[in-house]
C-alpha cells in the first residue's frame, strides 16, 4: 500500500480522538455518579 | 385599601400572550434573515476574491486573471507534455482548447500526471512566454472508479477528459 | 473486640453512572461495526484509479463530517425546541449541548483526516479555499458555542443564550456544502450528496462508505446519550452543592443567633 503511514495513521488519529472522548466521558460520568442519587438520574 | 384598588391578577386574555410570544420571536427571525442576507452578500460579491483559480482559457480575460499578475492556474496537463529534468518538470496545461506550456522547479507532488487537472501557482516569464510554476496542486475528481475495475476502464483513463 | 455483623459487611452498593442496557448494546454494534469497517476500508475494497490507496482516507473522512453536520442539526432542532416549547425544557438544551460536543470532535477528525488525504492528493496540507476555510471557520463557531455554554449564568440563561447561537451558526452548513459549488476550490464536489442524485462511485467503495455512515451513527448516538447524561449529572451535582451549602449557612445563623 502507497503512502500507508498517511492512511493508517488517519485511521488511528480517528479512532484515537473519538475513543479518548468516550473514555473520559465514560470515566467523569462515573466519577460523577457517586454525587447523584439513583433516583435523581431520569435515564434509569 | 379598596377591593377595587388591588392589583388585577386575571391572565391576560391569549391575543396578548401570542403578541407576546412575537416579540420574543421577531429578534431571531430578524437576526437569520440577516445572517442569510450576509451569507447571499458575501458569496456574489466575493466570488471573485474567493474562486481559487482562473481556467487556462481566462488569461486576460477575467477580472483577476491579467497576465503580469500571480496567477493560479487551473488545466488538464496534456497527454506527452511532461517532460522531467534534473532541476525542473516541463508540461502544458489545457482547457477549452486553450494551451499554456508550464515550467515548474522539482517534482510536482500529489498524484500528479498526465491527464489529470492541476492547479498551478506562478507568474509568466515575459521573454519566453512560459508560465513559471513554484506550486503544483493536484485537483482530482469526485468521480471514483476501481483501479482493477476492467480494460474498459483503464483506456478511459488515459484518454484526456476536460475537466470542469 | 469488635463483633462483626452482617450489616458491617455489605459493601457499599456504587451509584450508577451514564450507561444503561441501551447503551451497551449500542457501544458493542459500534465496536462490530468500526472492525467492519477497518476490514472493508483498509483491506477489502478496492484503490482508485487515479488516487490510490489514498481514498480509503475518504471512509473516516466523508461519514465524520456528515455526522458533525448530523450533530450540529441536532443541536439547531433541540436549540428551537428549548426556545420555542413552552417548558423551556433544560433536559433539551443538555442534549444540544452534548450533540455539539460530539459534533465538534467529529470535526476535528474530519480537518485531520482531511489534511492527510490532501497531503497524498493534491500535495499540500492546508489551502485556504472556500471549503477548506468555510469549514475550519463552522469548527471555530461551533468551539464558540462551546465557550458561550460554559459563561456564568443561570441555566435557563446558559440554555436561552446558547439556543440563539445554536439556531445562527448551523446557517454556516449549507455554505460549508455547497462552497464548491459556489466558488471554485481545490476540493472536489460531492460524491454522494451532489445535486444530480448521480452517485459517482464504485460499489465496493459505496458500501465501504455505508459502513463508516452506520459505524459513526451508533458512534454519534452512543456519544450523546452518555455525554447527555453526563452533562445532567454535572448541573444535579452542582444544585446538591449549593443546597448543601446553603443549608450549612443558614444553620451557621442559627447557632450564633442562638
Amino acid at each position: 500500500m502507497r503512502d500507508a503511514g498517511f492512511i493508517i495513521g488517519s485511521y488511528l488519529i480517528t479512532l484515537g480522538a473519538i475513543g479518548a472522548f468516550a473514555v473520559r466521558t465514560l470515566r467523569l460520568g462515573r466519577r460523577l455518579a457517586d454525587s447523584v442519587p439513583d433516583e435523581d438520574k431520569p435515564w434509569l | 385599601m379598596a377591593v377595587s384598588d388591588a392589583p388585577d391578577l386575571t391572565p391576560r386574555p391569549t391575543a396578548e400572550r401570542s403578541r407576546r410570544s412575537g416579540r420574543r420571536i421577531l429578534p431571531i427571525v430578524v437576526l437569520t434573515l440577516v445572517m442569510i442576507a450576509g451569507g447571499v452578500i458575501i458569496t456574489q460579491a466575493l466570488s471573485t476574491a474567493v474562486d481559487y483559480y482562473c481556467n487556462v482559457d481566462e488569461i486576460g480575460v477575467r477580472s483577476g486573471c491579467d497576465e503580469d499578475r500571480r496567477l493560479r492556474l487551473q488545466g488538464t496537463v496534456a497527454e506527452g507534455s511532461v517532460v522531467t529534468g534534473t532541476v525542473a518538470t516541463i508540461f502544458d496545461i489545457e482547457f477549452n482548447d486553450v494551451v499554456v506550456a508550464v515550467e515548474y522547479e522539482g517534482e510536482p507532488g500529489g498524484i500528479f500526471r498526465e491527464c489529470l487537472p492541476v492547479v498551478v501557482h506562478g507568474v509568466f516569464d515575459t521573454e519566453s512566454g512560459l508560465f513559471l510554476g513554484d506550486r503544483v496542486e493536484v485537483k482530482h475528481s469526485e468521480e471514483y472508479v476501481a483501479v482493477n475495475d476492467d480494460r474498459l476502464s483503464e483506456a478511459e483513463a488515459m484518454a484526456c477528459q476536460p475537466s470542469a | 473486640m469488635t463483633t462483626i455483623t452482617p450489616q458491617s459487611l455489605e459493601v457499599p452498593a456504587r451509584r450508577r453512572g451514564t450507561g444503561t442496557r441501551a447503551t451497551r448494546i449500542i457501544g458493542l454494534a459500534t465496536i462490530v461495526m468500526i472492525g467492519w469497517l477497518a476490514v472493508f476500508g483498509l483491506l477489502i475494497s478496492p484503490a482508485d484509479r487515479d488516487q490510490g490507496d489514498s481514498v480509503r482516507i475518504m471512509y473516516v473522512h466523508v461519514p465524520s463530517v456528515w455526522l458533525a453536520y448530523l450533530a450540529f442539526i441536532v443541536t439547531a432542532i433541540c436549540s428551537a425546541i428549548h426556545l420555542f416549547g413552552r417548558r423551556h425544557s433544560l433536559g433539551v438544551d443538555r442534549v444540544a449541548g452534548a450533540s455539539a460536543e460530539v459534533g465538534v470532535v467529529f470535526m476535528a477528525v474530519t480537518l485531520v483526516t482531511g489534511m492527510l488525504w490532501g497531503r497524498i492528493t493534491w500535495g499540500v496540507y492546508w489551502q485556504w479555499d472556500a471549503r477548506l476555510t468555510t469549514t475550519a471557520l463552522l469548527f471555530i463557531s461551533y468551539i464558540g458555542y462551546l465557550a458561550v455554554r460554559g459563561l456564568e449564568g443561570t441555566r435557563q440563561q446558559r440554555a436561552r443564550r446558547s439556543a440563539v447561537i445554536g439556531l445562527l451558526v448551523v446557517l454556516e452548513i449549507p455554505l460549508v456544502h455547497w462552497s464548491v459549488r459556489l466558488w471554485r476550490s481545490l476540493h472536489q464536489e460531492a460524491t454522494v450528496l451532489g445535486t444530480d442524485l448521480d452517485v459517482s462511485l464504485d460499489g465496493l467503495m459505496l458500501f465501504s462508505l455505508f459502513s463508516g455512515v452506520v459505524a459513526f451513527t451508533l458512534l454519534f448516538i452512543w456519544l450523546v446519550l452518555h455525554r447527555s447524561r453526563m452533562l445532567t449529572m454535572i448541573d444535579l451535582a452542582g444544585e446538591r452543592a449549593l443546597d448543601e451549602a446553603l443549608a450549612s449557612r443558614i444553620s451557621e445563623g442559627g447557632e450564633k443567633r442562638a
